[in-house]
Formats: structure tokens, C-alpha cells, sequence
């Protein structure tokens, strides 16, 4: 259960403003500032490091192994000798891609599952909500072993899954957001108007419903990530040679004790403010978002 | 109220009744045999038939869930396919442990959390309130497993003053009988979850202060300390109430993380291990009592926001 | 099989004979045998040791003669130092049997090998009486009729082959066999499984009933069985029912845990040496992480394991005053393959195929690299540290296929193969001629594999990653999958021409880590036709007979023809297989030198010193 979604939760029922006003106020806001630029740096430090600087993340290299940082190995290598800062390149586009991707999908779901029970009211929202009720306690773990016994885990198919247990969750945040704005006057009137069902879903209640939204989608990036980190810490993770700060952080604490701390701070380093600056950003977009704090 | 809880219960019994089901299928869905992993590798067919036929594992699955479902209204849970103990006596063994350490360190980070979040939304946007915040947002994205191992490397291994195991005792005497060992495991813990409930009530209390009747509590003379703790705590503890309903559950479902760093034989691991061996009795069992755990947190949450927040106790029903 | 950790004592021992090596000297990072034991100073009666046991070792029975269905190896950890086995495996170092802590005093064998004269030990039971040739009929009577029910049964072995057991008096036994045997072969590997029960205590059929002699009837004896086996699952009474309290070995119960933690406490009246040690705590470490944690932070764990990666931290563990010792587990390790998958099997059943991906990888790297030097090389069935006198002249060169990249190119070159290094591979000529891929190989097919290996070891999880890459020379695509070991030992089954269901025999490749041997490590079960540990389907009818001589016939020569010739099959991917490196506290003595055939279980040795 993502702990993210539940402050947007906690900020639901109320009225957002329009989005287009937010989006400026939260792109005026300092932590977002510092937020989506520390997530962009990082991004380019992934995905065009490797452009420049070159290292074979593919074949292992044992007679280079555990070697602390020095002449071409500015972080140093790990147990298997692959180069630890082309690395943390390679490893943060898997972690970037399951944490945007499995927000996305999240979003998507989320939205469309949340609006129908929400819109629809009644014994179909009441049921809807059960069924999210029953898949939250179902036991994470049966799930993530059933899909990692039964499927090789590529980062696809990781990706669903942590999509499935996420997007439970966004339902509910949105189911709760449009309870909450059906009963407003506007969409009374835009009804009476004859406006379709889902058009007023797209052209209203969605929109307003944008902030709780965005910062959901946000929480979910980082829940991704650090679901991955743990899924490797089980034994339950990528297989070889594919990397991502998790696996390179759970990996690296077998070398602890022995002073290999190149295989571990970096790693550790890196997640950490990666994550602090996506929570950032949503939180900033929460800031923003919410009507009463703009009052203050 | 009684007509709601009412409606609340029945809902809940449907959905552990569903829970149920979903698992069953679930955990029959995972490749491999129960037969093969309870035996190990050599088992030959002879045995894996003997024991198939033992545990009704050669029934459909329907006749098996059937069977399972008339075991449980006689009040038995069963028998664990890799240890061949019953399973009420393993929960019953592992249960209190785990209630200790989650319990006690969901109390203590509710009982930092909420002063704190108060603090910080006092303080909004001042140097105390960043730096706390700092530091509650590096704590919260930072993987339990690896403050786990920060602790045991500071506090073990260098400095020699606590262990690096939770007590290894069953019961929860035992544990207490060691309290040393519980310091790194309920910090470990406690640290995990104060960094989300501070959030919580650092967002929730700023959102009180900028209420209107705050002002004519000030305006009536009352001193801020007062407005702080009967109005502010009163109303910013409300989605705290909520979060702890619905981390309730993991007090009864215990920390596999946590429980493996620091050796300690809980639910959690009890789950892991079963889950990897096909240990249907044990995984079902576990689900049962935990999903029960999850309706009953939420709906106390529920109940308790109901009766603390007076708007909610009179329009809802 | 399982990853390297305690061996469960039904496994088997290795020879560790003439290891040439420092022993542990304070300071150095080098892990020595131990052959030499640093506890010097004054033995001193008393004190408490810990053992380290890993996740999942939790015993569930305490009677010693398991039923087939419960094969947790454990049980045996637990028991064996109650009610030791008439043979005792492994004398220290030495691949022998130990003469002080055997329960006979002379084994004879004769008749051209058929008959077996044992003189028991005038050694007693806890409870005042004699061991006597009545307990070894009482336990021949209980197997016999309730075989297959056995876990360590093998058809044709014990009890199978005996044709009588004669009892001319209270000390001497004389079994005869239906055939005649190797007297080793008998003597290391069957009467070693074979315990001494108490028949003046446990000849009963219900807890209240008097004891009897039921044994003698089939009826009777089944009823023992099944009574024994009830009150030796109830976990809770395994320290107050007085059943088990009547022991003949060095232990006794004093303490249990249904979470596996237990105590031994001294049996004051052991006919043998008494130990020295008041207690010896055994205590269940969810992770070797945990365990590792434990030494680092001086708790009061006396004895654990060193996992390999965490070899550079032995200069430091030994100035927090721990000695280090490395131990050549006995077994044979490598990777399964399975001859009848339905993919991959026509590929892994060319030999020219094994040869090169044998041929492609680079064990002497993986011994030194990753697990830091303390690993049998893997160079055919035998490992070489461990077997002494057993290991061929081939083997201990480095066996028929050292590391040779060139040559695995040009092999799957000259059969047809379109090699693509860092790609895969595929064949351009099907058929079955000799300059051909082989029967069953179609045009195009890839040469790919899945390698399913048990996750949870940082050393492991290195090396499974270095073999994937130095495959890929011969453009040999090997895709790793990890799952916990029990997971893995759901899914995969005994794969034979008979019967490969897809749902068992899904698997191509697998390592589970290594299969322990005894004293004699014969390849019956490993790799004859039909073996319970031949996984993957090997057969040969010439394999079988070289099999079937060495358990016979009695000559070295005839070992090392049945070991070379495997060694050149490759019914398994021979690899390197980890050493276990033990961390015990200085001063404790009597730990070093290990037997690697108790998994270095013998607390009845080990004393403090002043």
C-alpha cells in the first residue's frame, strides 16, 4: 500500500483549482523547481552518460573484480567486475523506465477504474470498491512469487507486475475524488445540459480531479523503484546482467563488512535522491494543487 | 452507527471469504508441485503419490477448497506440509513476536510523528521544518533493509553495544526478557514508518492551521499552546487514525525484511518460506488471519475517524 | 542437493588426506585445514557453545529412522549424536572410519565377502543396561518390514541383501549377505546409515503398553514403527518422553524448540569419552548475512560459517579472536542437464556439445576469483581436495577438459555450428553424420539454454553470472533464472526415456549445488540409468557396468576407470564446487581438524582451554 497516495488522499475531497493555473504555480514553487531538476539531471546522467563514457556492462570481467575506485574506475568495480559508475548509468534507465512506466499504467487504470465506480455510485461502486478491498489484502507475496516462477523476470514483465499492485490504490484516490465532485453544481448542470457520461468524466471531473492525480502518479514512481530494490533484496529481482540501482544497492550489501563501500553508498546515494526528488516535486504539486493552502 | 457497523461487518466477512478464495486459486496457480518441495529433489513418484493422496492434493480443486473449508468451521487450520506442525501452533508461535516488535514500534512512531508533523507545520517552510523534512524524506525512500544494515554496522559491529539479532526466545516474555536485542529491530521498524506518518500529519495539521475556526479560537484568547493540542491535534490526527487502521494489518503480517536482517522467525519469514515451498496450509492460513487483520484495521479506522471527527459522526450513518 | 552448508549426516564424507597447508595463524588472511588446532593451554571442563544452523533446518523427528515421506535432513543432525550409528564416518581429517566412536569394536568380513561378523563394544545404554546384539536384530527387524518406508532406503541395499542375521551371543552379530560386496563400499557407505536402538525401552506399541518382543513378527514390528514414528513427530515432548531419553551416544537432549533452536546437554553415562562441554546451543540464522553480523559484533556464537565473498574479512575476524579453517566439502557439483527436455535435449545429448560448453568455462578462474581459491577445481566426478586416495591420476591434472575456448569454437565449427561469439550460435547442418549438428538438431535451432540455479548466495549468484559470459565466446546463450531453492525443487523432477512430464521436466539446466558422497564416493544413484539422484536422464550401459564393478569388485584401478570415463561423458557440467570455511572462537579446542563427513558436527571432541 503506497503510502504516497493516501497524502493525496488525505487532500481529496476538495475542489482543485483548473490545471492550467496549477501547473504554473507549481512550476513556480522552489521544491519542484528542485525536484524535477534534480529527476531531469539524473535522467540525461543515465541515459547519455554511457554516450560518453563507455563501459561493457555485459561481460563479466573477473580479473577486474572488487577493485576500489581508481585508474579507470572512477567508482570502482563490483563483484563481477563491471565498472560501478557505467553502472549506475545503466542501472538508474531500468529503474527510471519501471518507475515512469508503471506510474503510467498505473494512471491509466487507476483513472479509468476510479471514475466508473465513482461516476456510477450505488451498489456498482460498493461492489467495485470490494473487489479493490479484496486484491489489497491479498498477500503481495504469493502474487509477486506466482509471476517470478512463472515468467523469467524481464523488466516487462516486472513491470506489470508491480503495475497490478499498484493501480489499486490511484482507483481508489479517484473513485474518492469524483464521489466528491459529482455532487457540485457544475456538473449537475452540465448534466442537465444532456452532456454524455464519459464527457463530463473527460471534461470535468477528471480535470479537477488533475492534482490528486499527478501527485499519486509521482508516489508511485518512487513506491516502483524501491518495490524493485526489495524484490531483489528476496532474491526475487533481474537476473544477470541486467541492472538497477536496487539490485546493485541489495548486491552490494554481501561486501559491506569488507570495506567495499563503492558497491554500496553509491548506489544507496543515488536512489535516495532520486526518490527525495520525485516526492519533492509531488509534494509541491500537492502544495500547489490544494485550494485551501493558496488561501494562507 | 450499529446499523452501519453492521453493514461494515458483513461487507468485511465477504471480503476475507474472497481473499480466501483468491489465494487458493492463486497459490494452485504457482508452477510446481507442494509434493516435490516438502520431499525435495530425489522424491520419487512412489512418494510423491503417497503424499498427494495423504494431503488430497490429487482432488480438483474445488473438492480441495471444499475440504479446506470444512476443516475451518471445525476450528482446524490444518497441518504444514514442510515441518508437519500444525499450523494454529505455528502462527500461535511466531503471532506474539511479531505483535511486540510492529506493535511497539508503530506506537513509538505515532507518538514522535504526530508532535513532529505538528512542529513542522508550525514551522512551515522554516529552516527546523526543511531540515526535518530532509531527513523524514530520506528515511522514507530509503529501502528497509538498508537502514537495517546501517544500524547493525554502526551499532553492532563497530561499537559493540547492541546485538545484532532480535531475541531469539518464542513467546513474548522470552522476548522481553532480552531487551537489548529489541532496540535495533523496533528502531529499524519505527523509523520505516515515522517518516510516513509525519508526512501525514505534517499535511494534515497544515491544512487544519488554515482553518477559520483556529482563528476564533485565537481570537477568544485562548493561548497558542492550547489551539495547538485541543484543536490542531485534535483535528490533524485524523488521517493518522486512517493510516494506522490500514498499517494495522502489518503488524499481524510482520516484516520478512526485517525478520530476515535480524534473524528473527516471524509471520513474515513464516509467509516468505511457505510461499517458496508451496506450503498451502501454512500460505492460506497466514492470508486468513492477516486479511482478517486488514478488514478489522480498516474498519476500526473508520469507526474511530467517525467518532472523532464530529462532521463525520453526524451526517454519515 | 543443496548450496554448500552443514551437511545433513546422511550425507556422505570425503578423504581429506595430506592437504598441504599452514594451520589458522592469528594475523594472516590465509585459511588453513586446521590439521594443526591453535587451542593451546589447558583443556578445562565446562562451558557453552553455539552453533550456527541455517534457515529451514528446523528438526521434525526425533526418532532416528526416518519414513520416506520425511526427508528433512536435519532430523539426522539431531540425532546422530544420540544414538549414534554403528559406523562412525570420517576419523578427524581422514576419510576412514573413527575406531573410538564406532559402536563395534571389530568388523570381519567373510566367505568371499558374504558374511559379516561384528563384535560390538561393551558399551551401555543411559539407562545402566547393555548394548547388546538384540538392538541391532530390533532395527533390522523394524526395517525389514516397513521398508520401502525408509528415506534413506536403497532397493537392493540394507536390508534388502541380508539373507539372516545370527546372534551366537549378547556382543557379536553375524549378517549374511545374498551376494558378496566391496568390504569398503558396505562397511562406509550402507553400515554407516545404520543405527543401535534401545530394544529393552522402545519395544512397545503404545505408551502405556509394556515392552515386548513384537519386533519378531511383521504385524508387530509395523505396530512399533508406526508408534515410534507418532511420538517422534510430537515436537513438544521431545525433551520429556522418556523414550528419548535413553541414549547410547555422547548427547543427550536438554533443550528444544519448535523453531529449531535446541540443547545438547553431556549423557554422564556415554561409555565413550563424556564431552567436556556443559551445553552446546544450536542455533537456527535466517540468513548468512545474520550469521555473519553475529560473529562480527562478538556475541556468544561459537562456531558459524564464512560465506565466500566475505573471505577478506578473515585478518579481521581473527583479531576479534576467532580462528578460520577451511573445509573440501565431499561431493560431486556441477550442472544438471537434461537429456530429455524437449528443446534442448537432442543438443545436451551430443557429447561434442557438452565437451565445448565444458570446455568454455573457466573454472580455475572462478576458484580463484570468486571464491577466493577455496573451491574443488571441478574437474570430473571427484572432487580432488577431498578424495585422496579415490581421485585418478586424470582427474588431479585437471581432468579432460581444461578451460579452452579456441578448441569449443572449433568443435561446434567442425560439426556443422555457424558460431557467433557474444551472439548465438546456430546450425547450418542437421543429420547425423559426423561433420553434422546431430539426430533430432534442426536447421537454424539456436544454441540457447535457461540455467535455473538457487538464489541467495552472493558467490553463487557471481559465478552463475561468469559462466553466462564466457559461454557467450562460443556463441552459447545461457539466460540465468534464480528462485529460492525450495522453489526450484518443486518444479524440477527425474527426467528418463519413460517418463519426462513437461511439468517436472520443463527444466535444460540446472544447478542445485552439489550431492554429497560418503566415504566412498561411487557414482551409484548420481549417474547409472535410473538413479534417484540422475536427474537429467544420463544414460550408458557401459557408465552402469563401470558403476556396477567399482561397488563389487575391490581394486583402485577399476575406480579410476569408472571415474576417467565419466570424467570424458560429462553426464553433468563439471564445476567448481565451494569449500564450507568455518569461524569458531579461538581457544576453543578440539574443533580442528574437522571431519567433513559430520559436516564438522562433533561436539563430543570439542573443549575450552584455559
Amino acid at each position: 500500500m503506497a503510502v504516497g497516495d493516501l497524502t493525496a488522499m488525505a487532500a481529496a475531497g476538495e475542489q482543485s483549482p483548473r490545471h492550467r493555473s496549477g501547473f504554473r504555480a507549481w512550476a513556480g514553487n522552489p521544491r519542484a523547481l528542485a525536484g524535477a531538476g534534480t529527476v531531469a539531471a539524473l535522467a540525461v546522467f543515465c541515459f547519455f552518460g554511457p554516450v560518453f563514457y563507455h563501459t561493457n556492462q555485459v561481460t563479466v570481467n573477473l580479473n577486474a573484480a572488487t577493485h576500489p575506485p581508481g585508474a579507470g574506475h572512477p567508482l570502482g568495480t563490483d563483484g563481477d567486475g563491471y565498472d560501478v559508475l557505467g553502472r549506475l548509468m545503466v542501472g538508474g534507465q531500468s529503474s527510471l523506465e519501471l518507475g515512469f512506466a508503471v506510474a503510467a499504467a498505473t494512471t491509466v487504470i487507476g483513472v479509468l477504474y476510479g471514475a466508473v465506480a465513482g461516476w456510477a455510485g450505488g451498489v456498482v461502486d460498493m461492489v467495485m470498491m470490494r473487489v479493490i478491498d479484496t486484491f489489497l489484502a491479498l498477500p503481495t507475496l504469493v502474487l509477486l512469487l506466482l509471476l517470478v516462477t512463472i515468467f523469467t523476470p524481464t523488466l516487462l514483465s516486472v513491470i506489470v507486475l508491480l503495475t497490478a499492485l499498484s493501480w489499486l490504490g490511484t482507483a481508489r484516490l479517484v473513485r474518492g475524488e469524483v464521489l466528491a465532485l459529482r455532487t457540485r453544481e457544475y456538473v449537475q448542470a452540465a448534466k442537465t445540459l444532456g452532456g454524455g457520461r464519459w464527457w463530463i468524466i473527460r471534461r470535468h471531473l477528471v480535470p479537477n480531479a488533475f492534482g490528486v492525480i499527478v501527485v499519486s502518479a509521482t508516489f508511485t514512481i518512487a513506491d516502483a523503484i524501491l518495490m524493485l530494490s526489495v524484490l531483489s533484496f528476496l532474491g526475487l529481482g533481474l537476473p544477470p546482467p541486467a541492472a538497477d540501482w536496487g539490485t546493485m544497492l541489495a548486491n552490494g550489501l554481501n561486501y559491506l563488512f569488507d570495506g567495499y563501500w563503492w558497491m554500496v553508498y553509491p548506489p544507496a546515494v543515488i536512489l535516495v535522491v532520486m526518490l527525495v526528488a520525485i516526492n519533492l516535486a509531488g509534494e509541491a504539486a500537492r502544495d500547489t494543487l490544494d485550494i485551501r493552502l493558496r488561501r494562507r | 452507527m450499529t446499523s452501519y457497523l453492521a453493514r461494515r461487518a458483513a461487507q468485511a466477512i465477504v471480503v476475507v471469504i474472497g481473499v480466501t478464495i483468491l489465494t487458493f486459486i492463486l497459490i494452485h496457480l504457482i508452477p510446481g508441485s507442494a509434493a516435490r518441495a516438502a520431499l525435495g529433489v530425489h522424491a520419487t513418484s512412489g512418494r510423491i503419490a503417497i503424499f498427494n493422496t495423504a494431503y488430497g492434493l490429487d482432488k480438483p480443486l474445488y473438492a480441495q477448497f471444499a475440504d479446506y473449508v470444512g476443516q475451518l468451521l471445525r476450528g482446524n487450520l490444518g497441518v504444514s506440509y514442510t515441518t508437519q506442525q500444525p499450523v494454529s501452533a505455528l502462527i500461535a508461535q511466531r503471532l506474539p513476536g511479531d505483535v511486540l516488535l510492529l506493535g511497539v514500534s508503530t506506537v513509538l512512531a505515532v507518538a514522535i510523528a504526530i508532535p513532529m508533523g505538528i512542529y513542522q507545520a508550525v514551522k512551515r517552510s522554516r529552516l527546523s521544518d526543511q531540515l526535518l523534512d530532509a531527513v523524514s524524506f530520506t528515511l522514507y525512500t530509503m529501502p528497509d533493509f538498508f537502514v537495517a544494515f546501517m544500524l547493525i554496522a554502526l551499532f553492532s559491529v563497530q561499537l559493540h553495544i547492541l546485538p545484532p539479532e532480535a531475541p531469539q526466545a518464542t513467546g513474548i516474555a522470552g522476548l522481553l526478557a532480552d531487551p537489548r536485542a529489541l532496540v535495533l529491530p523496533i528502531a529499524t521498524l519505527t523509523l520505516s514508518n515515522l517518516a510516513g506518518f509525519s508526512r501525514y500529519m505534517r499535511a494534515s495539521a497544515i491544512d487544519v492551521l488554515a482553518e477559520d475556526f483556529l482563528r476564533t479560537a485565537r481570537a477568544k484568547g485562548l493561548p497558542e499552546r492550547l489551539v495547538l493540542v485541543r484543536h490542531v491535534l485534535r483535528n490533524s490526527v485524523l488521517p493518522v487514525v486512517t493510516v494506522v487502521g490500514l498499517t494495522f494489518p502489518n503488524i499481524i503480517a510482520g516484516a520478512v525484511i526485517a525478520e530476515a536482517v535480524f534473524s528473527y522467525q516471524g509471520m513474515g519469514l513464516l509467509f516468505y518460506q511457505a510461499a517458496t515451498s508451496h506450503d498451502y496450509p501454512v500460505l492460506l492460513g497466514s492470508t486468513l488471519i492477516v486479511g482478517a487483520a486488514t478488514v478489522v484495521g480498516s474498519l476500526a479506522a473508520d469507526v474511530a475517524y467517525g467518532l472523532l471527527d464530529p462532521r463525520i459522526r453526524h451526517g454519515r450513518g | 542437493m543443496r548450496t554448500p552448508r552443514r551437511l545433513a549426516a546422511a550425507a556422505a564424507a570425503a578423504a581429506v588426506i595430506g592437504l598441504a597447508a599452514c594451520s589458522g595463524s592469528g594475523g594472516s588472511s590465509a585459511i588453513g585445514n586446521g590439521a594443526a588446532s591453535s587451542a593451546t593451554g589447558q583443556k578445562v571442563q565446562g562451558g557453552t557453545a553455539t552453533l550456527a544452523w541455517p534457515d529451514g533446518s528446523a528438526p521434525n523427528l526425533i526418532f532416528p529412522l526416518a519414513p520416506a515421506t520425511n526427508t528433512n535432513g536435519y532430523n539426522a543432525n539431531l540425532t546422530q549424536l544420540m544414538w549414534p550409528y554403528l559406523v562412525y564416518d570420517g576419523d578427524g581429517a581422514q576419510s576412514a572410519v573413527n575406531p573410538q566412536e564406532s559402536l563395534f569394536s571389530s568388523l570381519t568380513y567373510g566367505n568371499g565377502d558374504t558374511t559379516i561378523t561384528i563384535k560390538l563394544k561393551p558399551w551401555k545404554w543411559s539407562d545402566g543396561t547393555p548394548i547388546t546384539s538384540r538392538d541391532f536384530t530390533f532395527v533390522y527387524n523394524l526395517l525389514k518390514a516397513n521398508v520401502p518406508n525408509w528415506v534413506v532406503y536403497t532397493p537392493g541395499l540394507f536390508p534388502d541383501d541380508v539373507k539372516s542375521v545370527a546372534t551366537p551371543s549378547a556382543s557379536t552379530i553375524v549378517v549374511t549377505l545374498t551376494r558378496s560386496y566391496n568390504a569398503d563400499f558396505y562397511t562406509d557407505n550402507v553400515l554407516s546409515q545404520i543405527p543401535l536402538l534401545p530394544q529393552q525401552a522402545w519395544d512397545k506399541e503404545s505408551a502405556g503398553g509394556k515392552v515386548g518382543n513384537y519386533d519378531e513378527t511383521a504385524a508387530g514390528a509395523k505396530a512399533v514403527w508406526a508408534f515410534l514414528q507418532k511420538e517422534g513427530s510430537d515436537l513438544s515432548t521431545f525433551t520429556t518422553n522418556p523414550l528419548w531419553k535413553v541414549v547410547d551416544g555422547p548427547f543427550t537432549l536438554a533443550s528444544f524448540s519448535s523453531d529449531g533452536d535446541y540443547t545438547y546437554a553431556p549423557n554422564k553415562n556415554y561409555s565413550g569419552t563424556v564431552p567436556a562441554l556443559s551445553r552446546v546451543v544450536n542455533q537456527v540464522f535466517t540468513t548468512d548475512t545474520a550469521e555473519m553480523d553475529a560473529l562480527r559484533s562478538g556475541t556468544s556464537l561459537t562456531v558459524g560459517t564464512l560465506p565466500q565473498n566475505d573471505v577478506g574479512q578473515v585478518a579481521t575476524l581473527k583479531s576479534e579472536g576467532y580462528d578460520v579453517v577451511n573445509q573440501p566439502i565431499p561431493g560431486a557439483a556441477g550442472t544438471l542437464l537434461n537429456f530429455y527436455n524437449a528443446k534442448t535435449g537432442p543438443l545436451v545429448s551430443q557429447l561434442y556439445i557438452r565437451q565445448a560448453m565444458e570446455e568454455l568455462i573457466d573454472r580455475p578462474q572462478i576458484v580463484s576469483k570468486i571464491f577466493q581459491g577455496y573451491a574443488d577445481p571441478g574437474d570430473g566426478p571427484v572432487p580432488v581436495q577431498g578424495f585422496g586416495q579415490w581421485v585418478s591420476p586424470l582427474e588431479k591434472q585437471g581432468g579432460p577438459y581444461p578451460y579452452d575456448p579456441a578448441k569449443a569454437v572449433s568443435l561446434l565449427k567442425s560439426h556443422g555450428w555457424q558460431v557467433t561469439p557474444s551472439g548465438t550460435s546456430v546450425c547450418q547442418a542437421p543429420g547425423t553424420g559426423p561433420a553434422e549438428c546431430g539426430a533430432g538438431i534442426t536447421k537454424g535451432e539456436p544454441l540457447s539454454f535457461q540455467l535455473l540455479y538457487s538464489s541467495g548466495t552472493a558467490s553463487v549468484d557471481e559465478a552463475q553470472a561468469a559462466i553466462q559470459s564466457s559461454e557467450e565466446q562460443g556463441g552459447i546463450k545461457i539466460t540465468l533464472k534464480s528462485e529460492p531453492f525450495a522453489t526450484l525443487a518443486s518444479v524440477i523432477g527425474q527426467c528418463t526415456a519413460s517418463s519426462h512430464p513437461a511439468s517436472t521436466c520443463g527444466w535444460q539446466l540446472v544447478d542445485f549445488g552439489y550431492d554429497p558422497y560418503q566415504l566412498d564416493p561411487t557414482g551409484n544413484t548420481l549417474f547409472n540409468t535410473g538413479g534417484a539422484n540422475n536427474l537429467g536422464g544420463y544414460s550408458s550401459p557401459e557408465e552402469d557396468a563401470l558403476i556396477n564393478e567399482t561397488e563389487y569388485g575391490s581394486s583402485a584401478q577399476t575406480f579410476y576407470t569408472y571415474e576417467d570415463y565419466t570424467a570424458e561423458q560429462l553426464p553433468w557440467l563439471w564445476g567448481p564446487l565451494p569449500s564450507q570455511i568455518d569461524v569458531y572462537k579461538s581457544g576453543l579446542g578440539g574443533f580442528a581438524p574437522l571431519n567433513p563427513f559430520r559436516g564438522s558436527i562433533n561436539p563430543e571432541d570439542w573443549y575450552y582451554t584455559k
